[in-house]
């Protein structure tokens, strides 16, 4: 007779397993790279912090580190603020929630690159917006402050992870008995006092993480900003993309990698810290 | 309790498309009253809670409460408050915030809130448990949240939507009677809606039986269970053997009836009754028969017959027998003074019965 504990464990080998094998060895063949140094075409294999030190000490990778965290968090507050609407229509304004799940999903039937160049469409010089207000007679010239920035990347990104944040918040909205909407106006207050008081505060942990499923991934990504960014919206994943084909220096690629993974984690502890206290605080 | 009307409904009215969840309510409730809305599940009875609470609105009719309609009047902006089943404890907030919510609004003064927190909370018998999360409490102990948080607003009604229903029976029984003790405490008046007699009989001034969204008679429970209305009534509350019966004369306010298995008997006319016709429904209580071995004496009209069941309650045996000429067999409870079943089953037996103890339920 075995323990719950052993069956649990037996019962998430497999994935612990094929995760831990496919997160840890890569993380450690990163930690040990980032070591090293590229010296023309072999590698140094001398244990050294001088790819640490150039680094944290270059402008540009700081300039381009806080640009990303800047970035992926406007799609991250975009994404939530336009997701949490929907998510409280499906949870509370309609009958047909299986169907609206399935809609919002639709994204994802296409492929992503699919949907950032529909995006270069839509925003680009002589693009599906321009052609339209040039048309309509609203604008005398192609606006270009559409495409190839910050704006273009943030717009694409909420575009394309908006179902990850609808998710989690639907859930926690999911889980609000109505009976205790009802008893806050019973208590006297009103539609909008009882969202501050009741509503929001216990859909804390989706947001939070709705908000962490898309700022982690959002910071790392290097194909959107590639693509409509232009150079004012490229990220640090672009750069340590080059690291490891152009400038073909894997270990300050390895060293970039491992300082953004941990300014992303710190980032994201405060946040979760800051969004749980000011929850509990909400009374 | 004292005569003043605090709650009146006139001819509400509500319908969910096709179905007529309550019909015709009228009904005017006195300050400080204990009130219980009884009846089956699907009755209306908690549609009428809500309606009276704003949570629902209706088609037809009015409502005053202290004196003022009701019509415009939003759920959040009524001089009630309300328990409710589910007991709706905020899962977020502690114990102290739970019964503070309400009053956050109301600008109070630091002291001045947490003077009316834990007076509400010495109320409920919650003392020093404020900081206390909401998953750490029992059942008991949330039922008394959800009444010290609606209780701390001082609302001139409370509504309770079957505040008892989800303890066990020793804590409900204990419940009922602190409930009672409060509200005549504090003399504000409850609305409670249940489905369960015995709760609403020992916790009531008065109760409203409602079936099919219609309230079919409102009086103190002695009454109730004396001179029920109809046999819908008279079954729903307490134990009650039903005997077909006709009417030989009408004398004022006695009848002369012949029932069936009885024979010819005379009985009071229920001032309750509104309906009566040839085919009369009488009705016994089972702890109204006499049970003997022998022919009893003494009795306005003895009958013979054999017992078909035996049940054994603890403080009373029922005794459920075959009677020539009756087609239910009639139930007779007997309190168990003296620890002994005295029949079984097959036993010859005679039942006595008194005039007196006879219920006229009108139309058969």
């Amino acid at each position: 007779m075995r323990s719950e504990a052993s069956k649990g464990l037996a019962l998430s080998a497999p994935a612990s397993l094929y995760v831990g094998a496919l997160v840890s060895i890569p993380l450690g063949i990163l930690v040990v790279y980032s070591f090293w140094t590229q010296t023309y075409v072999s590698i140094d294999k001398t244990f050294t912090a001088v790819n640490y030190r150039e680094a944290l000490t270059d402008p540009l990778v700081r300039h381009l580190l806080v640009r990303s965290i800047f970035i992926a968090g406007m799609v991250t507050i975009a994404t939530v603020a336009l997701a949490y609407p929907i998510a409280y229509f499906i949870a509370f304004r309609t009958q047909k929630k299986t169907l609206w799940l399935l809609l919002i999903t639709i994204p994802f039937w296409s492929s992503y690159l699919l949907r950032v160049f529909s995006w270069k469409l839509i925003l680009g010089f002589n693009g599906v917006l321009n052609s339209a207000l040039l048309s309509l007679n609203l604008i005398d010239q192609p606006l270009t402050f559409l495409l190839y920035n910050e704006l273009a990347v943030v717009l694409t990104l909420a575009h394309a992870w908006a179902p990850f944040a609808i998710l989690p918040i639907y859930v926690s909205l999911q889980k609000i008995d109505p009976s205790l909407l009802e008893a806050a106006t019973d208590l006297g207050l009103s539609p909008a006092e009882s969202f501050f008081r009741v509503t929001l505060p216990m859909t804390v942990p989706g947001i939070v993480a709705a908000s962490l499923i898309i700022f982690i991934p959002t910071v790392g990504d290097y194909v959107t900003p590639a693509l409509v960014g232009g150079s004012e919206g490229k990220m640090i994943a672009n750069l340590i993309q080059v690291q490891f084909g152009a400038a073909n220096n894997w270990p300050l690629g390895a060293t970039l990698s491992l300082i953004a993974m941990v300014t992303v984690g710190l980032v994201a502890i405060l946040f979760v810290v800051l969004a749980t206290t000011a929850g509990r605080r909400i009374r | 309790m004292s005569d003043q009307n605090i709650i009146e409904l006139k001819d509400v009215e509500k319908r969910f498309g096709s179905f007529v969840a309550v019909s015709d309510l009228t009904l005017s409730l006195k300050q400080g009253e204990f009130f219980s809305l009884l009846g089956p599940s699907g009755c209306g009875k908690t549609t009428a809670l809500r309606i009276i609470a704003g949570f629902q609105d209706h088609e037809k009719g009015k409502i005053t409460i202290d004196g003022v309609p009701m019509k415009d009047i939003p759920a959040n902006k009524r001089p009630t408050n309300m328990v409710f089943q589910s007991y709706a404890i905020f899962p977020h907030l502690t114990v102290f915030n739970n019964v503070a919510f309400g009053l956050r609004k109301s600008r109070l003064s630091k002291a001045e809130l947490d003077q009316r927190v834990n007076e509400a909370l010495d109320m409920v018998e919650l003392t020093g448990m404020g900081g206390r999360k909401a998953d750490e409490l029992s059942g008991g102990q949330r039922q008394r949240v959800a009444l010290a948080r609606a209780l701390v607003m001082q609302p001139k009604v409370l509504l309770l939507d079957e505040p008892l229903s989800a303890l066990d029976k020793n804590l409900r029984e204990a419940m009922q009677l602190e409930l009672r003790r409060l509200q005549q405490s504090i003399g504000i008046t409850f609305v409670m809606v249940t489905h369960d007699q015995y709760e609403a009989m020992t916790m009531s001034d008065r109760i409203g039986v409602m079936f099919e969204g219609k309230l079919m008679q409102v009086d103190r429970p002695e009454v109730l269970y004396a001179q029920p209305c109809n046999r819908e009534v008279a079954a729903f509350i307490g134990g009650m053997n039903f005997v077909p019966a006709e009417l030989i004369k009408e004398d004022g306010d006695q009848l002369q009836i012949k029932a069936a298995g009885f024979g010819t008997l005379n009985i009071d006319v229920n001032p309750n009754v509104r309906e009566r016709g040839s085919a009369l429904l009488i009705g016994v209580r089972p702890e109204q028969l006499e049970i003997a071995a022998t022919k009893p004496e003494g009795y306005d009209s003895t009958i013979e017959g054999t017992i078909a069941n035996v049940a054994f309650y603890g403080e009373s045996v029922h005794y459920y027998v075959e009677v020539e000429g009756l087609t239910d067999v009639v139930s007779v409870a007997v309190p168990n003074y003296f620890h002994t079943v005295d029949y079984k089953s097959g036993d010859k037996v005679w039942l006595g019965l008194q005039n007196s103890s006879i219920i006229d339920l009108g139309k058969g």
